[in-house]
């Protein structure tokens, strides 16, 4: 059975690169891999998501809703913007942050509510905090990373070679550190 | 090799791999990173161009000269050099050339979602369509040798989904073999247009149709797939994936190459099918073929919707509709409503910003023009009151500062922009003596498609320096006197200039000179903060709309992230509560 990934967040935070190293994990972890994006103007600070289908042999690449297994979300509101692409089953790490809205006023509170009203396998976990305790602020989604590749049950050392293939060679061990923070992360 | 690729790199290493020398294009979403892919190849000269049409007949030319040649563009490009289209389908090509042209249905950035494959049929040259990165490969490779046998321009047609698509995909980086350069062509029956020429040119023309009609019936781009149930499903591009998907027992007519449409194959495959559903995105173009040649037991938008960007759930949608499936997809959760959108927005620190901002409080008539800058119609700064396609704000400036002398207008357009299509009306607007004020928001780079480099950048799609066109020298030597520069960053000064020039009954030009704070570089300065004790609750820095700013309890706060510390909110400030420096929270 292929299983499928939705990558949510804000334009610009990253998400699209988190799906990557993800998606190169996945490869390397001998999966058949497809993803799915948009640029353009979504990315100037507006709703971004990217879908990852894996399995053994993967045809379409844009998942229907409900048929989705697992949420990487890097915001609150996102995530619930989201939720129609989930089911039972699925499960969801969420980074427990809101990120204001030009002119709009977001209820936190109500966003949290309803997120954890589905039922759903929910983990939130402020990683925007985790990364200012070990001062790598720039290194939040990867962290997030290791600690979803957990949830996801795949082995850390295909996301490693990942980090390591994809990213340019500065960032490398900035991002394996931001990984095993991640993934040892209770 | 065994790699996750895109269809836009897929596209360009198709390229590669066909023997192509020279690439050009006009950055436009979703098409911009198949140049950004060709210009890796050491042996295909690549160059952004400064309008679609310039890039066709640079493209054009090189095929000419004998060179494998290919251009890049998003479908609205088409319309900008639909008119090098028209006429190459007569002259046809010297060595293979192949025309990249990019969808978008969904319209996910794009100011309309017209479909490709008309105009393929309007030209009369062949179309490609591929479903993914795969076929984007070999189909791009194919391309060049179709267009060198059949002596004429074949269009590659991509969508969003296929160019942003990313696949694993097993390949190797070998060229082809028996593609030697040609030498430059010396054929002036064929390649001057004058009507005796052209005449002639046109029966060649019809002559190719027949024989590509021939092709199309053939080739194993359109293939007929046999299932067990007595559905057909005639289908294209990415919808063939879902359709495959939802329903990979029916029969299939895939069609890869969709003009000249196999109608042949097409009468062969319906034959003894009950049900036959045409599946494609956007304009009933397979289903108008069809039911033109006179096949009447198939349906298409009956079922399917004709805009928008199809999905899985909207394709099971239709063949539920259409009695052949049933509802496989369960939808378990409903999204909250009215949850508040997240719509796009200038980033912190834009250099577009002020200028909004300026033009609100001055309450004057906006026309707009495509880029970042269109962002400034959006509320809070809603300061921008048409935006219809590239170039237009100087020439509906024009129109509109003619027809009501008594409204003050202002023209905005960007610099990618300004030298794409906005040369020529300004040049109308000097000799027809209008009087209005453009301003050109020269942030140096094409912003909005991902910081590609133009002509005022200073450097090329390789990023080796190259020469730079100087804007004001270039809009003096039109012959009008009021050209002024402004850093918008300076807001006072910048306000001050705009305003004067608003009340001049006379042409002006404003060129604003602040660079885009993304890009080619990331500029982030000391951010500022709100002494809370200062501000007194009037909102005014929130009416600049910076995605930095945020409000709790009364009070505006700055996120200091976000923040690149361009001081327009302190400028803004009645209070003078915000101030640059760390926040001491
Ligand atoms: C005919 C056409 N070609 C390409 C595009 C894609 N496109 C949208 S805006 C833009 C250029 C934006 O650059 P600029 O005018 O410098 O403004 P900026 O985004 O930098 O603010 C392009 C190429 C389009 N919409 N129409
Ligand atoms: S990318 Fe540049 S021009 Fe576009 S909104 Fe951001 S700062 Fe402004
Ligand atoms: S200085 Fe003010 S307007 Fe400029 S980026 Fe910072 S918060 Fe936004």
């Amino acid at each position: 059975m292929n299983k499928g990934i939705i990558f949510c967040g804000v334009g610009g935070d990253g998400i699209i690169t988190a799906s990557n190293i993800c998606a190169l994990a996945l490869m390397r972890a001998s999966f058949d891999v497809k993803k799915s994006e948009v640029h353009g103007m979504s990315q100037r600070g507006g709703s971004v998501n990217a879908f990852l289908v894996f399995g053994k042999k993967v045809y379409s690449f844009l998942p229907a809703k409900g048929s989705l297994n697992y949420m990487f979300a890097s915001e609150k509101l996102e995530a619930l913007r989201n939720v129609d692409y989930l089911n039972p089953d699925s499960k969801l790490l969420v980074n427990d942050r809101i990120v204001p809205i030009v002119g709009a006023n977001i209820d936190e509170v109500q966003i949290e509510e309803n997120l954890k009203s589905y039922s759903l396998d929910l983990k939130l976990v402020n990683f925007n905090d985790v990364a200012k305790q070990h001062n790598m602020q720039k290194a939040v989604n990867t962290i997030m990373l290791g600690y979803f590749s957990k949830i996801i049950e795949i082995d850390k050392k295909y996301f490693i070679r990942a980090i390591s293939d994809n990213l340019s060679p500065k960032l490398i061990d900035i991002n394996i550190e931001a990984f095993e923070i991640g993934f040892n992360l209770q | 090799m065994r790699k996750i690729i895109s269809g836009n790199e897929a596209i360009a290493i198709g390229a590669y791999r066909a023997n192509a020398s020279f690439a050009s294009g006009y950055p436009g979403t979703p098409s911009s990173e198949i140049l950004e892919y060709t210009k890796t190849f050491e042996d295909i000269k690549v160059q952004w161009a400064s309008n679609e049409k310039s890039a066709f007949e640079q493209a054009l030319g090189s095929s000419i000269a004998g060179r494998r040649s290919f251009v890049t563009m998003k479908h609205v490009g088409l319309n900008v050099a639909a008119d090098s289209l028209m006429s190459s389908s007569y002259t046809g090509v010297n060595a293979g050339f192949v025309v990249v042209v990019a969808d978008d249905p969904g319209m996910h950035s794009s100011q309309n979602e017209q479909d490709t494959r008309l105009f393929a049929k309007f030209a009369q040259v062949p179309i490609l369509e591929p479903s993914d990165a795969k076929e984007a490969m070999g189909f791009m490779q194919y391309a060049f040798s179709l267009s060198e046998e059949y002596d004429t321009p074949v269009i590659l047609r991509s969508t969003t989904r296929v160019s942003h698509t990313q696949e694993l995909v097993y390949f190797d980086m070998h060229k082809l073999g028996g593609t030697e350069d040609k030498l430059l062509a010396k054929n002036i029956s064929k390649y001057v247009l004058v009507p005796k020429n052209a005449l002639l040119r046109h029966k060649k023309l019809l002559e190719r149709n027949t024989k590509l009609q021939k092709l199309t019936n053939e080739t194993p781009l359109n293939r007929i797939e046999q299932g067990s149930l007595n559905v057909g499903i005639i289908t294209s591009g990415v919808s063939y994936l879902y359709a495959k998907e939802l329903l990979p027992e029916a029969n299939f007519l895939k069609i890869g190459l969709s003009w000249p449409f196999p109608i042949d194959l097409a009468k062969e495959f319906t034959k003894n099918l009950e049900k036959v559903i045409v599946i494609e995105e956007l304009e009933p173009y397979i289903e108008e073929q069809l039911k033109i040649a006179g096949i009447n037991n198939v349906e298409g938008k009956k079922f399917f919707p004709q805009d928008g960007e199809f999905n899985l759930d909207i394709v099971e949608e239709g063949l539920v509709k259409a009695s052949v499936l049933e509802k496989r997809h369960k939808k378990y959760f409903e999204v909250p409503k009215n949850l508040p959108e997240r719509p796009p927005v200038l980033c912190p620190g834009c250099p577009h910003r002020p200028i909004f901002d300026i033009l609100h409080s001055l309450k004057v008539y906006v026309t707009g023009d495509i880029g970042c800058y269109t962002l400034g119609a959006a509320p809070p700064l809603s300061s921008i009151h048409t935006t219809v396609c590239m170039g237009a704000s100087i020439s509906m400036g024009y129109g509109i500062a003619k027809a009501s002398q008594n409204h003050k207008i202002v023209s905005v357009i960007g610099d990618s922009t300004f030298l794409h299509t906005g040369i020529q009306p300004l040049i109308d607007a000097y000799v027809n003596n209008v009087a209005y004020t453009v301003i050109i928001l020269d942030n140096s780079i094409t912003a909005m498609t991902g910081g590609q480099p133009d002509a005022v950048s200073g450097f090329n799609i390789k990023n080796e320096p190259a020469p730079k066109v100087d804007l004001e020298n270039l809009v003096r030597s039109i012959g009008i006197k009021r050209v002024f520069k402004v850093d918008q960053y300076n807001y006072k000064k910048t306000k001050e200039i705009i305003e004067q020039e608003i009340n001049t009954k006379e042409l002006s030009v404003i060129i604003a000179t602040r660079p885009c704070v993304l890009a080619p570089i990331k500029i982030k300065e000391t951010p500022y903060f709100v002494i809370a004790d200062k501000c007194i609750d009037c909102k005014r820095c929130l009416r600049i709309g910076c995605p930095a700013i945020g409000y709790k309890e009364s009070k505006a706060y700055i996120i200091e992230d976000l923040c690149t510390g361009c001081a327009l909110c302190a400028e803004v400030c009645p209070t003078l509560a915000i101030v640059k420096g760390e926040s001491n929270e």
